[in-house]
C-alpha cells in the first residue's frame, strides 16, 4: 500500500469515529436537563398550543433517532443547526470563531516545538550538568502549573506591571490592515498580531513545551546510546553531524506522536486561555454556549473539536509513516 | 621482522562507577601484523569489546584508558608519560581527538559490530549510510561515493545492489545486513578491521557464509582483522593467531594450531572442552564450573584459580603475567599459568586446592567472599594467608565494597 492509499484508508477509518462522536454528543445533549422551547420562551407564560406548535416546527415532537437522522443530514451539508441564543446558524457562528482558536493553538505548538527540541537536546548532551537540572525544574514547573494561572500571571507582570504587552484580544492578520482603524500597513498589522499573540501563546504552550522537552531529552539520550551512533563515531563522523542527523531523526518519532495526541489538551487549554485573554475564539463561544444552554451550538462545537482532533491524529500517523520507513501502512509482510 | 601494524602494550581501561572501579581491561599486550586475522577470545564480560573499542579511543564515560600504549603504523593512538610534576600525562605525540577521528577511525581502522540491526540506523537507507562513510573516509564526491557503495554491495554478495541501495535496514535479512556492515568496513579501505562478534547474532549457516566471505575478501584486500569472539569454532576457522582473555587479562597467546593442539592454560583447555570439536570425540561436553567473577573485584593471585581444576595454594597468592612458555612458527606461545616452569613460583610443591575449588566455584566474586559456605579448616587458613601476604591490595574499604556488590 502506498502513502496515498494509506491516507485514504486512514480517512475512511475516521468515519466511524466521527459518527460515534456525533451520536454521543447528540444523545448527551438531549439527555441534559433543560427544555429548549422553555429556554426560547425565556419564562413567558404561553398556552400549550404555542409550545406544541414550536415543537412541531423544530421537529422536537419526533423520536430521538429520527431527529438524529435529520440532524446528520444537515451536518453532511455543512448545516450544524440553528443557535437559538444568538439567532444565527451554528455553522456561521463557528466559522467566525475558528480562526482565532487555530491561530492560538498553532502558535502555541510552534512556540513549544521551537523551544522544547533545542532545550531537550541540550539537556540530553549535558546530562546531569547544571543545564540539565535547570531544564528539569522548568519542565516540572510547566507540567504542574495550570495554563490559566500562567496566563493570569503573565498578564499581571507584562501587561499590568510593566505595560509592555496588551492583555486582551487578538489582531487577526487575515482581515488585512483596513479592518483596523488604528493600523495602516501590513508590517504593522503583523507586528500587532505578534504582540497580542505572545502572552496567550506562552500561556498555552508552556505545558506542551515542558512535556515535549522531557520526551526529547529521553529520546535523544536513548538515541545517542544507540549502536548506530557508536558505529557513526567509529567511522569518524563528526560529533555535530551525529547529533543533528544520526541521533536526531530517530529521536523525533515519539515527539510527533505526542504532538498529535496532545492536540486534545491544547484545544481544551485554548478554551481557558481564550477566556483569560478575552479572545473571541471557539473556546469562548463554547463557554458562552454552555452558559446559555444553547444545545445546537454545544453540539456543533463538540463535533468541530472532535473533527479537528481526529484529523490531527491522522496527520500524525501520516507524518510518522513518512519519517519512519519501518511503518508499513498496514500491509501484510 | 617488520614492525607490526598495531601494537598494544599493557593497556588498562577502567570504568569508575559508584560501586567501585571496574578494571575491564587490566594490562593486556598483543600485536596485529599486516594481513593477519588475530582472535580475541573469551567469555562475556572478559573485556574483549572494551579492549577493541579502546583501540579507537571510543570509551565512553565513566570509562577511561588509564595506562598502556597503543601504536598503530608508528602513530601513537594512546600513550602516557611522566610529567615534571611526577603525574602521568598524555604524550605529546599522541594523536588528538580530532586526528583520531579524521585519520584513524574508518579510514585506517574500521569496525563491524555484533548486531547488524542495531548498528544500522533504521531511518536512513542502506545506501545513504554507506555513501556517507565512504564520502567521509575516502574524500570522494557524492556520485563517486555512491558508485563505490554499489560496487561494494555487489562485492559482498548482495544481489541487485542498485535497487537495494535505496532500501532500509529493516528490508534486509540478518545475514544481508551483516554483509552491508562488511561492505561498509571494506569500502573505507582500512588496513585493520575490528570485528566485534560479527557472526554471533546470525544462525549457523549464515555464519558459515559470512566467514567464507571474510576469508575471501581478506585474501583479496589483504586487510588485517582483530576478530573478537567467544566462539572457539570461529577462531579455529578464521584466525591466524589467538589471544585468550579472562577477566581483563590475556591468559594465553599463541598461533591458532598451537593453541588448539598444545594448550598451555587451564582456562583455554576449559573453553575448548566446553564446546564440541570435530577433531575429538567426547562423550559429554564439560562446561566450565561457576561464572566469571566481576571485574570490579577480581580474585587475588591468578584470577582463574577459583574455577581452575588445576589450582594450587600458590595460585591464590601469586598473580602470573603472560610469559613465553614455548615457541612455534616464529611466534611466541605465552601463557599466564604458574604450572609452567618459567614462573618458578613453587607450584609443584604447593598443595592442590581441590576442595576450595568445588566450594567456591559458584561464588561470583571469587572464592574469598566472607560468609560463604567455604571456611572449613584448611580453607580458612589459606584465606588468612592471602590477606597477610597481600597478593592484591585488600584493605578494609575494598572488602566493604565487595559486600555491597554482592547485594
Amino acid at each position: 500500500m502506498g502513502l496515498a492509499r494509506y491516507t485514504l484508508y486512514r480517512l475512511l477509518q475516521a468515519i466511524p469515529v466521527l459518527l460515534g462522536i456525533t451520536i454521543i454528543t447528540f444523545v448527551l445533549a438531549n439527555l441534559a436537563p433543560g427544555d429548549p422551547v422553555q429556554l426560547m420562551l425565556a419564562g413567558q407564560e404561553v398556552d400549550e398550543e404555542l409550545v406544541e406548535a414550536i415543537e412541531q416546527q423544530y421537529g422536537l415532537d419526533r423520536p430521538l433517532h429520527e431527529r438524529y437522522v435529520t440532524y446528520m443530514a444537515g451536518v453532511l451539508e455543512g448545516d450544524l443547526g440553528y443557535s437559538i441564543h444568538w439567532g444565527q446558524p451554528v455553522t456561521e457562528l463557528i466559522l467566525g470563531r475558528v480562526g482565532p482558536t487555530l491561530l492560538l493553538v498553532l502558535s502555541a505548538y510552534a512556540f513549544a516545538i521551537a523551544t522544547a527540541i533545542p532545550l531537550g537536546i541540550i539537556a540530553a548532551t549535558r546530562r546531569n550538568e547544571p543545564t540539565d537540572h535547570v531544564s528539569r525544574i522548568v519542565a516540572l514547573f510547566g507540567v504542574s502549573t495550570p495554563s490559566f494561572w500562567i496566563g493570569i500571571m503573565l498578564i499581571l507582570l507584562f501587561a499590568v506591571q510593566l505595560g509592555w504587552l496588551p492583555s486582551t484580544g487578538l489582531v487577526y492578520p487575515w482581515r488585512g490592515p483596513d479592518a483596523y482603524a488604528w493600523i495602516d500597513t501590513w508590517p504593522e498589522l503583523l507586528y500587532q498580531t505578534a504582540r497580542h499573540l505572545l502572552l496567550p501563546m506562552i500561556a498555552l504552550g508552556t505545558l506542551q513545551m515542558a512535556t515535549l522537552m522531557r520526551v526529547e531529552r529521553t529520546q535523544m539520550i536513548e538515541s545517542l546510546h544507540g549502536e548506530y551512533v557508536t558505529l557513526a563515531r567509529a567511522y569518524g563522523v563528526p560529533e555535530r553531524t551525529i547529533l543533528r542527523k544520526h541521533a536526531f531523526q530517530n529521536a523525533q518519532l515519539p515527539i510527533i506522536t505526542i504532538i498529535g495526541l496532545n492536540l486534545s489538551t491544547a484545544l481544551s487549554g485554548a478554551v481557558l486561555i481564550e477566556y483569560v485573554f478575552n479572545i473571541n475564539g471557539m473556546g469562548r463561544l463554547f463557554i458562552e454556549a454552555i452558559q446559555a444552554l444553547d444545545y445546537q451550538l454545544i453540539m456543533g462545537i463538540t463535533i468541530v473539536f472532535g473533527t479537528i482532533f481526529v484529523v490531527g491524529v491522522i496527520v500524525t500517523d501520516l507524518s510518522y509513516a513518512y519519517i519512519d520507513p519501518r511503518v508499513t501502512y498496514g500491509e501484510e509482510e | 621482522m617488520t614492525d607490526p601494524l598495531l601494537r598494544v602494550e599493557n593497556l588498562k581501561t577502567q570504568f569508575f562507577t559508584d560501586a567501585g572501579t571496574v578494571r575491564a581491561v587490566d594490562g593486556i599486550s598483543f600485536e596485529v601484523r599486516e594481513g593477519e586475522i588475530v582472535g580475541l577470545v573469551g567469555e562475556s564480560g572478559a573485556g574483549k569489546s572494551v579492549a577493541s573499542m579502546s583501540l579507537l579511543r571510543l570509551i565512553e564515560d565513566p570509562g577511561e584508558i588509564v595506562a598502556g600504549e597503543i601504536t598503530y603504523k608508528g602513530e601513537t593512538i594512546f600513550g602516557l608519560e611522566e610529567g615534571p610534576d611526577g603525574e602521568l600525562r598524555e604524550r605529546e605525540d599522541m594523536l588528538s581527538n580530532e586526528e583520531i577521528r579524521t585519520q584513524i577511525r574508518g579510514n585506517e581502522i574500521a569496525v563491524i559490530f555484533q548486531d547488524p540491526m542495531e548498528s544500522l540506523n533504521p531511518v536512513f537507507t542502506i545506501g545513504g549510510q554507506l555513501r556517507e562513510f565512504i564520502e567521509l573516509n575516502r574524500d570522494l564526491p557524492k556520485d563517486a561515493a555512491k558508485e563505490e557503495a554499489i560496487r561494494m554491495l555487489r562485492e559482498v554478495g548482495i544481489p541487485d545492489p542498485e535497487q537495494r541501495y535505496g532500501e532500509y535496514p529493516h528490508q534486509f535479512s540478518g545475514g544481508m545486513r551483516q554483509r552491508v556492515l562488511i561492505a561498509m568496513a571494506l569500502a573505507c579501505e582500512p588496513s585493520l578491521i575490528i570485528a566485534d562478534e560479527p557472526t554471533t547474532a546470525l544462525d549457523v549457516t549464515v555464519e558459515g557464509q559470512i566467514l567464507e566471505l571474510v576469508d575471501e575478501l581478506q585474501d583479496k584486500y589483504d586487510t588485517s582483522f582483530l576478530w573478537v569472539t567467544h566462539d572457539m569454532g570461529v577462531v579455529a576457522e578464521i584466525c591466524d593467531r589467538v589471544n585468550v582473555m579472562y577477566l581483563g587479562e590475556i591468559v594465553e597467546q599463541a598461533p591458532v594450531d598451537e593453541l588448539f593442539h598444545d594448550t598451555k592454560h587451564p582456562y583455554t583447555t576449559a573453553l575448548l572442552n566446553s564446546m564440541p570439536r570435530p577433531d575429538r570425540t567426547v562423550g559429554e561436553l564439560e562446561p566450565i564450573e561457576g561464572v566469571m567473577p566481576e571485574a570490579i573485584n577480581p580474585p587475588s593471585g591468578c584470577r582463574f584459580h577459583p574455577r581452575c581444576p588445576e589450582a594450587r595454594e600458590v595460585c591464590q597468592r601469586v598473580h602470573p603475567d603472560a610469559r613465553e612458555v614455548a615457541h612455534a612458527d616464529g611466534h611466541p606461545h605465552r601463557a599466564a599459568c604458574l604450572k609452567h616452569d618459567v614462573f618458578d613460583a613453587g607450584y609443584d610443591e604447593s598443595p592442590p586446592l581441590e576442595t576450595a575449588t568445588q566450594e567456591t566455584a559458584g561464588v561470583p566474586a571469587g572464592g574469598r567472599s566472607t560468609g560463604g559456605p567455604g571456611g572449613e579448616d584448611g580453607a580458612t587458613d589459606l584465606k588468612d594467608s592471602v590477606i597477610e601476604d597481600g597478593g592484591e591490595p585488600t584493605d578494609g574499604t575494598r572488602s566493604d565494597d565487595r559486600g555491597e556488590t554482592h547485594e
